[in-house]
């Protein structure tokens, strides 16, 4: 049988369509300000089959899709536990939240934490860090990897962190210190909201964060312990759907996106 | 989340439902035009008992919207509780209808904010501040609080021109336990299982119950248990039997901090217990009788309220077994204001009593009066009870 799992989040939306116990197709696009007409888009000419939705914008979509939604906890939860059957720990950091939960053995979730209403420590502040520094976010975590000194950056509050920076490289300080100073500001953040769900191992860091290297590093360093990144960190939330979507009893029937295809912006990227 | 019946009555029916505030200042007003004086308050520290066997009316001042904020964030740090910021907000753009029908206002020393704030406010209407022991369990606590509250009396006295003598003080203890009484038998009928009541049902009722006196209720109460009785004996219930039950601790909640309230019935919980100053705190000790000085005793049932600006506070865990055993929840989700460092940082405490003693899941929502965090809390209250 055939499953979508969509994954609504603030900087990005991710599809993943499940069938017969592999994923056949991964999809994601910026969410911009109109997500309705993005998630349309991303499910374009998809097989049929049942929906589950995740995400801050799940709620969005569940009239119209006419789909079952899910807490992300629950979606990274099973999306985890799939990629990791060991997983007990698992750290996501997104575009404008982050997350710890702990899993008991048997993968029910334990405790779980999230970042409060700030950018602090997200895959958005660390995009404003890069472009305070005038680097793309690949350049950004390439010159943080090729220092050993990194210059402490204090501030976690998105703006007064932007102006940390700002005010550091006024001073002559090397931009791959600064950069280095970041990424370990937040692996410090991560760990101690991380410590709040009690850690144990195996850890799985998904989210658009997990994808930079440097991230993981710092964050394995300051932990003490090995982290786990999936081959496709950014879906594991969209994953978990699918698989819900796919245990579901009685599938429900999704309204034909196809017909409601009527916006060509930007077309999805398709992997 | 809904009763399992169509057009159920509500608990008081009359032209204010869903608005506690409302019903509260019509009521005040009447007593008002009556020629009773006005005493506004903001914490559940004021001696009631004292302030009505002064002849007052008590009225809680508004404190609870996100609209006067803004007016107060002119003068007051942005990093400050909402409650605090709101309330000050009110009275510098002259929007809080019972302070500006209060003679006069009575002030407690509990969190700093609130203190700090009163200074400010002190000149608009006659204020008493009282120093509030914040080690309720020390020896001289009590004499202190009882000193107080003697002054107090002495104020309201001479602003009210009246004599708030001790059998007028020993009546009204006894009009309070009858009272407190009677709301311990509604909160019964919350603790239900499936739950008879709706929570914004319980909210209104404390909220017009602790500024109306027992005898102005009895009729309200009455009409209250007949439409109880109704929904028992047609099998009416709110919520599904399944619903995950919520006791909701912390803050005080109330206006537009009900958003908590609103997410958890709309993530498919139902709030069972409210351990706030706004829900069900204000009724839950009795005051003894006839010890022969109402003052002393007065202080002594005060100083018991579990608030956390007291230390060591551990009255709230003990008060909190008694909630669970009673009510029953499958859940505790504590609401703390943003920066309300005391009931933030003793929610550690709290967790930790949920989880290890009672077993219970526990979530700690920091929050403020606006509603941008309306969808982060739902993921979480979603997720708390996903998890369940
Ligand atoms: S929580 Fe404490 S300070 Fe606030 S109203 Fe209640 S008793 Fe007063
Ligand atoms: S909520 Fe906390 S900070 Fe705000 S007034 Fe009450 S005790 Fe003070």
């Amino acid at each position: 049988m055939t499953a979508l799992g969509l994954d609504i989040g603030s900087r990005t939306i991710k599809l993943v369509v499940w069938e017969n116990g592999a994923v056949v197709l991964t999809r994601k696009a910026l969410t911009s300000s109109d997500p309705l007409a993005v998630c349309r888009e991303l499910l374009h000419h998809t097989p049929p089959g049942p929906l589950v939705a995740t995400g801050y914008g799940r709620h969005l979509v569940k009239e119209y899709l006419r789909c079952e939604t899910v807490s992300e906890i629950k979606a990274f939860a099973l999306g985890a536990r799939a990629v990791f059957h060991s997983c007990r720990t698992i750290l996501d950091i997104g575009g404008q939240d982050t997350k710890a939960i702990s899993l008991t053995a048997d993968g029910r979730i334990d405790k779980f934490h999230m970042n409060d209403k700030c950018a602090a420590g997200t895959g958005r502040f660390l995009e404003i860090m890069a472009t305070a520094l005038g680097l793309s976010l690949g350049d950004f975590m390439a010159e943080a990897m090729a220092t050993e000194t990194p210059h402490p950056i204090n501030s976690m509050c998105t703006v007064f962190a932007e102006s940390e920076v700002i005010s550091t490289i006024a001073r002559g300080t090397p931009r791959p210190a600064i950069a280095l100073g970041i990424h370990q500001s937040i692996a410090s953040r991560t760990v101690s909201l991380l410590e709040r769900v009690a850690v144990t191992d195996d850890i799985v860091f998904a989210g658009g964060v997990a994808l930079n290297g440097c991230m993981q590093k710092e964050i394995e360093k300051a932990l003490g312990r090995n982290v786990h990144v999936p081959p496709d960190p950014q879906i594991i939330g969209a994953l978990g759907c699918a698989l819900l979507a796919a245990k579901n009893d009685e599938p429900v029937k999704r309204h034909d996106y196809d017909d409601k295809v009527k916006s060509s912006r930007g077309k999805a990227r398709e992997s | 989340m809904k009763f399992n019946a169509d057009n159920v009555k509500p608990l008081i029916e009359d032209e204010f439902v869903g608005e506690a505030a409302k019903r509260a200042l019509q009521y005040i007003q009447g007593k008002r035009s009556a020629g009773m004086p006005v005493a506004g308050i903001y914490c559940g520290y004021a001696p009631m008992e004292v302030i009505r066997a002064a002849g007052a009316v008590p009225a809680i001042l508004c404190a609870f919207a996100n609209k006067t904020i803004a007016a107060a964030e002119a003068v007051l740090p942005a990093n400050l509780c909402p409650l605090i910021k709101s309330s000050y907000g009110f009275i510098i753009t002259d929007s809080c209808p019972f302070f500006g029908i209060s003679d006069a206002v009575v002030a407690e020393t509990t969190c700093d904010g609130k203190k700090k704030m009163f200074e400010l406010i002190s000149h608009y209407k006659p204020m008493f501040v009282m120093d509030l022991p914040q080690l309720p369990d020390e020896e001289e606590a009590q004499a202190n609080w009882a000193a107080m509250i003697t002054k107090l009396k002495g104020f309201l006295e001479k602003t009210f021109k009246t004599e708030a003598t001790s059998e007028r003080i020993e009546a009204e203890i006894k009009a309070t336990n009858v009272k407190n009484a009677l709301m311990n038998r509604v909160f019964d009928y919350a603790a239900k299982k499936p739950s008879l009541l709706k929570w914004s049902e319980t909210y209104e009722l404390a909220f017009l119950a602790q500024v109306a006196t027992t005898e102005d209720l009895q009729p309200i109460f009455q009409e209250v248990f007949r439409t109880i009785k109704e929904r028992e004996e047609k099998g009416v219930y709110y919520g599904t039997p399944s619903s995950p039950r919520v006791l909701v601790t912390g803050c005080p909640v109330g206006g537009d901090s009900t958003k908590v309230y609103k997410i958890i019935e709309e993530a498919g919980g139902v709030v069972v217990a409210m351990d706030s100053c706004t829900g069900m705190k204000p009724f839950m000790t009795a005051i003894e009788e006839d010890t022969g000085d109402p003052i002393a005793a007065v202080a002594v049932r005060y100083l018991q309220l579990p608030c956390s600006c007291m230390t060591p506070n551990l009255r709230r865990l003990t008060e909190m077994d008694k909630i669970i055993a009673r009510f029953q929840p499958d859940a505790v989700i504590e609401v703390v204001l943003h920066a309300c460092h005391s009931y933030n940082i003793e929610a550690y405490k709290i967790m930790n009593h949920a989880k290890e003693i009672h077993n219970l899941p526990y979530l700690k929502i920091e929050t403020d009066y606006s509603d941008g965090d309306v969808e982060q809390i739902r993921t979480r209250v979603e997720a708390l009870f996903d998890s369940l």
